[in-house]
C-alpha cells in the first residue's frame, strides 16, 4: 500500500503530502485529501499506465477510489483475475 | 474609438517587475534566454489548485489577478487577453505523453491546460466572472487584438467600465531549442544588456505576462491613457512605415515630434531593418528607449513595453537602462513601434 501512495502521490503532484501522511482508511475525496474530479481521472490513468487495470464501469468508480485500501483491494482483485 | 485609462496594472516579466517599486533594478542574463522571475503565488492562487498548474499558468493568473486587485475591481464586466503560443509547456507534455503512451491512456491535466485560452479562463473562475473573455492567438497582433476588443467594447456598450486586458507567453527548452536550431535566438553567452548595443543575427527569447485594466472613466489610480493602436502587415518599406506612423499621430491629433519611441528592436539584424530606418529617420532627434533586452523577444512583448511605458509615464522616471539614443526627458506621449516578423504594431499612450 505504501508504493501506492507514493504513485498517487507522484501522478496527482501532491505537493507538502508524503505518502506516509495518508491513512490506508483516510477518504480521498471532498472531506478527505480533497480530491476532486480531475483527480479521479487521474486515478484510472494510473490503474491503466501502473497496473493494467482498465476501470470498465465508471459508475464502480465513487466506490473503488473511496480510500487507499478501496483501490489497492480493487488492484488486487483485478490483477488476479 | 474612446480613449481608456489604465487604471491597473502587474507584470511579471524577466526583470523584477512585479510587487517592487517602478523604476525596478536592472536584471542581467547572460545566455540567449530570458526566465520570468516568478513571485510567491500563494498569496493568489490556492495551493491545492496550483499542484496542477504549469509555470505560465500560475504566473498568467497571477498576473491578472494583481491587476484587478490594484485597481480595486473585484469581478471585471470583460476579459480580453492575446497569446502567441499559448501554454507550450503544457501541450509539449501532453504530447510527448501521448506519444509514451503509444497513443492510449493519458494524463488529463496537461490536456486540459494546453489550450490558448486557459489563462483568461482560469482568472474568470477565480473571481466569477461570467462575461465576455476572448483570447486572441494571432502571432505577433495577438496583444493588439486584445486591445481593440476592448476598446470596442467599451465604444459599443455602455455598461461595460473595467476590462481586463493582457498577454501571456512562455519559453521553454524545447522551444528555446527549435529557435536556436532556426537561427531566431543567439547561441552566445552575451549579456541582453548588450543586445540593441551591436546588430547581430538572431535574439534573445523571452515571457511574460502583463495585464491592465482599461476603463473609459478615471479610477483611483491612473498609469496612463490608452489612445489606440495599428497594425501593419508586411511593410514594403521604411518609408512606408513612416508614412502610416505619421498618419496614425496625426489621427490621434498629434504629431511626430511629441513623442518618445519605445521601439521593439530585437538586435536581430535581419529583422530591425525597418525600425532601425524609421528610428534614425523619422524620429531622429526625438527619444528613442528600447526594452527587448529587459524581457526578451515573444510574440506578445508588446504588453511589457505597454506596461514599461505606462510606468514611465505615471512616475515620470525613464530608466536609463531602456535609453537608446535622445535625452531621457519625461514625455507626455509615448509611441510603442514594435515588430514582430512580419509583424508590425504600434501602440499609442499618453499622459492621464
Amino acid at each position: 500500500m505504501q508504493t501506492l501512495k507514493g504513485q498517487i502521490v507522484e501522478q496527482l503532484n501532491l505537493q507538502h503530502i508524503k505518502p506516509e501522511d495518508i491513512g490506508d482508511d483516510q477518504p480521498l475525496f471532498i472531506e478527505g485529501l480533497g480530491l476532486d474530479s480531475i483527480d479521479a481521472l487521474e486515478l484510472i490513468v494510473l490503474l491503466q499506465q501502473k497496473y493494467g487495470i482498465k476501470l470498465a464501469n465508471p459508475s464502480e468508480g465513487p466506490t473503488v477510489f473511496k480510500t487507499v485500501r478501496s483501490i489497492a483491494e480493487y488492484i488486487t482483485a483485478h490483477k488476479a483475475a | 474609438m474612446k480613449p481608456l485609462y489604465i487604471n491597473g496594472a502587474s507584470c511579471i516579466s524577466p526583470q523584477p517587475t512585479f510587487g517592487t517599486e517602478f523604476p525596478f533594478e536592472i536584471k542581467e542574463y547572460h545566455g540567449s534566454r530570458l526566465a520570468c522571475v516568478e513571485p510567491d503565488y500563494t498569496p493568489y492562487i490556492d495551493p491545492k489548485l496550483s499542484r496542477r498548474m504549469g509555470r505560465l499558468l500560475k504566473y498568467g493568473t497571477t498576473a491578472g489577478l494583481q491587476a484587478l486587485r490594484d485597481t480595486g475591481v473585484q469581478v471585471p464586466d470583460a476579459i480580453s487577453t492575446g497569446t502567441g503560443f499559448g501554454l507550450l509547456d503544457d501541450s509539449g507534455k501532453f504530447l510527448k505523453n501521448v506519444i509514451e503512451a503509444a497513443e492510449g491512456v493519458v494524463s488529463p491535466t496537461a490536456f486540459i491546460q494546453s489550450t490558448h485560452n486557459t489563462v483568461s479562463s482560469n482568472i474568470a473562475l477565480a473571481v466569477g466572472c461570467h462575461a465576455h473573455n476572448n483570447t486572441f492567438a494571432h502571432k505577433g497582433f495577438s496583444f493588439e487584438s486584445a486591445l481593440t476588443d476592448a476598446q470596442m467594447l467599451a465604444t459599443e456598450n455602455e455598461s461595460i467600465r473595467n476590462i481586463l486586458v493582457g498577454a501571456y507567453d512562455e519559453v521553454t527548452d524545447y522551444s528555446c531549442q527549435i529557435m536556436q536550431r532556426l537561427g531566431l535566438i543567439k547561441t552566445s553567452e552575451e549579456s541582453n544588456l548588450d543586445l540593441l548595443k551591436h546588430a547581430s543575427k538572431g535574439t534573445i527569447a523571452g515571457e511574460g505576462a502583463t495585464f491592465f485594466v482599461l476603463s473609459p472613466d478615471r479610477g483611483a489610480k491612473i498609469y496612463a491613457r490608452y489612445r489606440g493602436n495599428k497594425l501593419l502587415y508586411k511593410p514594403a518599406s521604411g518609408a512606408v512605415l513612416s508614412s502610416a506612423i505619421q498618419g496614425f499621430l496625426a489621427g490621434h491629433g498629434g504629431g511626430v515630434s511629441d513623442v518618445a519611441v519605445l521601439s521593439g528592436l530585437s538586435g536581430d539584424q535581419r529583422r530591425d531593418t525597418l525600425l532601425q530606418e524609421v528610428n534614425t529617420g523619422l524620429f531622429e532627434g526625438n527619444t528613442i528607449l528600447g526594452y527587448k533586452h529587459l524581457c526578451g523577444e515573444y510574440m506578445t512583448s508588446t504588453a511589457f513595453a505597454m506596461w514599461l511605458g505606462a510606468m514611465i509615464l505615471h512616475s515620470r522616471v525613464v530608466p536609463a537602462a531602456a535609453v537608446l539614443s535622445g535625452t531621457p526627458s519625461c514625455p507626455q506621449h509615448i509611441l510603442i513601434c514594435n515588430s514582430y516578423k512580419n509583424d508590425y504594431a504600434l501602440i499609442l499612450l499618453s499622459v492621464a
